[in-house]
């Protein structure tokens, strides 16, 4: 029975809010393009496999390959840029396509609109992610053979960082595109520049996202060369820590002013 | 504290409300009344209907005064929309869901349960003759069927009050009759309905009960017919959208109230200006179908300069 004294409860209006949204979110030309950004590295590695395998040095190996592209593809480079495309739109797409209304003149508290939107957005990169990354380890470290099943659990372990990267730049995305009038724009230089220090030697690392979330991918490559790629590494559990408290800091307060800010829609 | 609406509270209640966007003033230090059943809400282009009827629908706060909404403020209130539909005006989906999927999900934001989600959803379709189209996509719609799609998902939950944002633009003449009859009975069943228009002869044909707004004040509240008189001196435009243009224009060719027509470059535009709406739109009724009218619009030049006298008065 609706009570209908009080707004709906926050979880059912989030659910509501979810299941308009992933629909429209999932099936978009957005995420077709996303799609093939994320592919990438599942092109990569066929080519690797086939063409490139048998005539590099035997110390390059489809498993470090594996390695390069989760710190430098998927987590430094295009998760954050997928993050930002979505999170960035998520409101922007409701406001810009005048939908926005029908949200906010439901029963529902606004904070519920956002979560469920951002629960959505979720659903939908890892849908777009996870594939790509499974694919990706399959080919490349298959061609180790006996190695292949004792480095399954830095698969689970990847694909654990790979969501944690889209949930933290996510939440960070939504909070721009509630806040900022070019949050595309100011999005774009905090990924390529301001995270550019997370390459710095001190405490600097400590103000990006990056260097924490690269503290967390467990099959950094022995010796010199590759490692290098990953810079300093920070303690795991202080790095799952502050990754998690940065996800819930940066989309508590992009609900915080999502819940009071005025959309006016232009006739 | 109670968050449920207040009993026996004015629908809605405007005191001293002012509303700017930056150094434009929308609605200037208005104090209305919205009793229970239809209330018109009239002006030109550009007068503040839409900002009036967006403060009303809690859409955003008042720069300035009070907006109440069943007895609560209607900003930040949501509990309130429990007991509130509102059609907005602009034509905006989510394209890729279907009528049903549209109806049925935000009937869920309305925390019905699923199974009549589906009830209420079928039901507000099939009042609005969407019933057969209730499984295309809304991005395949006509511009009429948007239109109904949109009523539709106000009325679904029946709410006690309805906020309509320019309802019957775009409407061919058939389901313009339905929606004005559907007003008129949710009106007479006891709910506040508040219809904003810039066209005095929809408005007329759904109320007598009318709000005049003209550069973001309140210029007048009451009865239409006074209004009406004043507008028998200006001649009232229609644009009708039709398969056989000429067929259309040939019926109307004879009828001594008709004072112009013209055809436009693309063939299937007609415009006609009479000098009695009401005997027009008898004829039109007559022919609607025959001729294939698919859309109507009326430009509100003659409406303005009834604004224009009333201002100069």
């Amino acid at each position: 029975m609706r009570d209908t004294s009080k707004a709906v409860p926050f979880v059912p209006a989030a659910r509501a809010v979810f299941g308009l949204a992933l629909d429209g979110m999932l099936w978009s030309r957005r995420s077709l393009v996303m799609a093939l950004l994320l592919g990438i590295p599942v092109v990569i590695a066929i080519v690797f496999r086939v063409v490139v395998a048998a005539h590099v040095p035997a110390d390059i190996t489809g498993y470090k390959l594996y390695g390069v592209l989760v710190a430098m593809f998927w987590v430094r480079n295009a998760l954050p840029l997928v993050a930002l495309f979505y999170g960035t739109a998520l409101i922007a797409d409701e406001v810009e396509g005048k939908t926005l209304t029908y949200l906010v003149s439901r029963p529902v508290p606004r904070s519920a609109i956002l979560t469920g939107k951002f629960a959505a957005y979720a659903a939908t990169t890892l849908c777009l992610a996870l594939p790509s990354m499974v694919l990706t380890f399959f080919i490349l470290a298959s061609t180790e053979g006996s190695t292949l099943a004792g480095s399954v659990p830095d698969l689970f372990r990847d694909l654990g960082v790979l969501a944690l990267t889209l949930l933290v730049y996510g939440a960070l995305f939504t909070l721009f595109g509630v806040l900022l009038r070019w949050p595309l724009i100011l999005g774009l230089l905090f990924l390529f520049f301001w995270e550019l220090i997370a390459n710095l030697p001190g405490y600097m690392p400590r103000f990006t996202v990056t260097a924490w979330l690269r503290s967390l991918i467990g099959h950094r490559p022995p010796g010199r060369g590759m490692s290098e790629l990953f810079g300093q590494v920070l303690p795991v559990g202080l790095s799952l820590g502050v990754v998690c408290a940065l996800t819930v800091v940066f989309l508590g307060l992009a609900i915080w002013i999502f819940s009071r800010r005025e959309y006016v829609l232009d006739q | 504290m109670s968050t449920a609406p207040v009993v026996g509270a004015a629908p809605i209640e405007f005191v001293r409300a002012s509303r700017w966007y930056g150094p434009v003033i929308a609605l200037n230090d208005v104090t209305a009344t919205v009793p229970p059943g239809v209330t018109g809400l009239l002006g030109p282009n550009g007068a503040g209907k839409s900002t009036f009827l967006k403060l009303a629908a809690g859409q955003f706060a008042p720069s300035q005064g009070e907006v109440r909404l069943l007895g609560r403020p209607a900003w930040g209130s949501p509990e309130v929309f429990h007991r509130v539909g509102f059609c907005p005006e602009p034509d905006a989906f989510w394209e890729n869901l279907t009528g049903l999927q549209f109806l049925a999900g935000l009937l869920r934001l309305s925390g019905f349960e699923e199974a009549e989600c589906r009830e209420r959803a079928l039901a507000a379709l099939d009042t609005v003759a969407l019933a057969d189209a209730k499984d295309r996509k809304l991005g395949g719609y006509s511009k009429g069927m948007r239109q109904r799609a949109k009523i539709a998902q106000a009325i679904a939950h029946d709410p006690d009050v309805l906020l309509l944002d320019e309802p019957v633009s775009g409407l061919d003449p058939v389901n313009r009759r339905r929606v004005i009859d559907l007003v008129k009975k949710l009106g007479r069943e006891g709910k506040t309905i508040l219809v904003s228009s810039h066209i005095l002869h929809e408005v007329e044909a759904l109320t007598r009960r009318v709000l005049l707004i003209h550069n973001g004040r309140v210029l007048a509240e009451g009865d239409i017919r006074e209004i009406r008189d004043l507008l028998d001196e200006h001649p009232h435009t229609v644009t009708l959208r039709s398969r056989e243009p000429r067929a259309l224009a040939r019926a109307f060719v004879d009828a001594p109230h008709i004072l112009t027509m013209s055809f436009a470059p693309d063939g299937e535009w007609l415009t006609v200006q009479t000098a009695k709406p009401d005997e027009f739109y008898g004829v039109l009724a007559d022919h609607a179908i025959e001729a294939g009218v698919t859309e109507m619009y009326s430009p509100d030049e003659d409406l303005e300069s009834v604004f224009k006298y009333l201002v100069a008065r």
